[in-house]
């Protein structure tokens, strides 16, 4: 579980968060949607120590990130897995190199258990017969699983995902759904994940927390969002007819 | 940003580069592949520009000496000593400059905008560490040899006007270049050369590694490496000369 403590965040005089708090649990796939500026991306990196907040605090299983020392933040990090909204894939190394990297630089396991684990990590993603191939002789959504390989190598306890159906076609985000989903119910992971894809809103949304200009406008579940109160909310989700017709049919089903 | 916030970022940057190892083997592993893309591959253009400049400079040295009291053989002198003081540490450093320092910048600034730097950050490992000491260390290691390159072809090529022209006999330029050789001079040549070299891949990797936004910010980066890296040279040159000669 993290929990988020009146979170503060500003960069010269433009105050992006304005004091978020919100409960992120174990086991579900918990979700950060809102519109672009919004605050989400900061509030992600906040969340995973690429920045550090004005104000407030982060507590990763009732362990304080304040509080930590460098050695407790080096050994929390390797509980961590994330996965970039560009896939971020190491373009020097090849897929099988870039599962292998924090098996290599964490893991005590001997060489062999390493690249035991690397491939078993790459087979569970559905990616077979890449491992020697580089990121740019993959397709976007294999980028993408490599990435989810990469990411759940060390047996993180927490993942992050920044916008992962990015650049995707529809089937290949549906995919990276559910695989986001799949790993986090075997791994027992808090999963948070950063989106303003209304069809991931839909198919994982187990927890939903909505940013409107940095602070946190509602929050709730897949099957509440439609039925919330919240005009900022509604003009958010509702913004394609198409979907709001369909998705509201789809709930009264 | 004003030079005082630069010098104390590029400071901060140092210090975690230059922390130990998380794992030594990956560092080593790292620090070959360094040698060999900044190193090695730096090799075939020493060796075109070395054997150019040594021939013109024997030319121009020749063509420009009209004093009949001069020896024949201070052309080879000449062109020993140009080589061995300025061309092969200094000039060759400047070269390299353009061509490693843009490497160098492109590659850490490329890795930073697609977030593969912060990746690494999030993992726990050191990325500064990780990514810019091998190439600290492959660079620094390997100048001294391309100096040694350098100096070599620098000679061949003069060697080679002696024996296509009429401007100097082979035997007289071979005489010149081993006369009055001061041993200190290579010595010289390759202290500054390791200092240049320490320059081009820490400061081009400052600008890579704080680079931000997109393809065009990564050029700019680039460019911003090259210029300063050079202007760094060039300053302690003369410091370096000062104190190395005097």
């Amino acid at each position: 579980m993290i929990q988020l403590e009146d979170i503060h965040k500003s960069f010269d005089q433009n105050e992006v968060l304005k004091g978020i708090s919100a409960v992120f649990e174990t086991g579900k796939t918990n979700l950060i949607i809102g519109q672009s500026g919004s605050g989400k991306t900061v509030l992600l990196k906040c969340i995973i120590g690429l920045l550090e907040p004005d104000s407030g605090d982060i507590l990763y299983d009732n362990r304080r990130f304040a509080e930590m020392g460098q050695k407790e933040r080096t050994n929390l990090r390797s509980e961590l897995g994330m996965l970039f909204q560009g896939s971020a894939l190491f373009d020097s190394m090849t897929v099988a190199e870039n599962v292998l990297f924090p098996l290599r630089m964490f893991s005590e396991l001997n060489d062999e258990d390493k690249v035991k684990r690397a491939r078993y990590c790459l087979d569970r993603v559905g990616l077979k017969d890449v491992y020697s191939l580089f990121p740019s002789e993959i397709s976007g959504g294999m980028q993408k699983r490599a990435a989810i390989a990469r990411a759940i190598s060390l047996n993180p306890k927490y993942l992050f995902c920044d916008e992962p159906n990015s650049g995707l076609d529809p089937l290949t985000s549906i995919k990276i759904d559910e695989l986001i989903m799949d790993i986090t119910e075997e791994y027992k992971m808090t999963t948070i994940i950063n989106t303003h894809d209304m069809n991931s809103v839909v198919t994982m949304g187990e927890k939903i927390i909505f940013i409107y200009q940095g602070n946190k406008e509602w929050e709730g579940s897949k099957e509440e969002l439609f039925h919330a109160k919240n005009e900022k909310l509604n003009e958010f989700v509702f913004a394609s007819k198409f979907f709001q017709k369909n998705t509201e049919n789809a709930f009264k089903e | 940003m004003n030079l005082l916030q630069h010098v104390g970022r590029y400071s901060i940057l140092m210090y975690q580069t230059f922390s130990v190892p998380q794992k030594w083997k990956l560092f080593f592993k790292q620090t070959v592949k360094e040698i060999e893309k900044l190193g090695a591959n730096s090799l075939p253009i020493t060796f075109i520009i070395s054997l150019f400049m040594g021939a013109v400079m024997t030319m121009q040295t020749q063509m420009n000496i009209e004093n009949p009291l001069l020896p024949s053989y201070t052309v080879g002198l000449v062109t020993r000593d140009t080589l061995l003081l300025e061309f092969c540490s200094s000039i060759l450093c400047l070269i390299l400059a353009g061509k490693v320092g843009s490497n160098i910048a492109s590659e850490i600034g490329t890795m930073r905008i697609s977030e593969q730097i912060d990746a690494m950050d999030i993992m726990g490992v050191n990325s500064a560490n990780y990514i810019i000491l091998p190439k600290i260390a492959g660079f620094v290691l390997f100048i001294p040899l391309l100096v040694i390159w350098s100096m070599f072809c620098g000679l061949i090529g003069g060697y080679f006007i002696s024996l296509t022209t009429d401007l100097i006999t082979p035997a007289t330029y071979i005489y010149g270049i081993q006369y009055w050789f001061i041993p200190w001079y290579v010595y010289y040549s390759l202290i500054k050369s390791v200092i240049f070299a320490f320059v081009i891949a820490s400061v081009s990797s400052y600008y890579g590694y704080y680079a931000y936004g997109g393809a065009l910010d990564v050029g700019k980066a680039s460019t911003n490496a090259v210029v300063n890296s050079s202007i760094l040279i060039l300053m302690l040159n003369v410091i370096l000369t000062k104190i190395l000669l005097s």
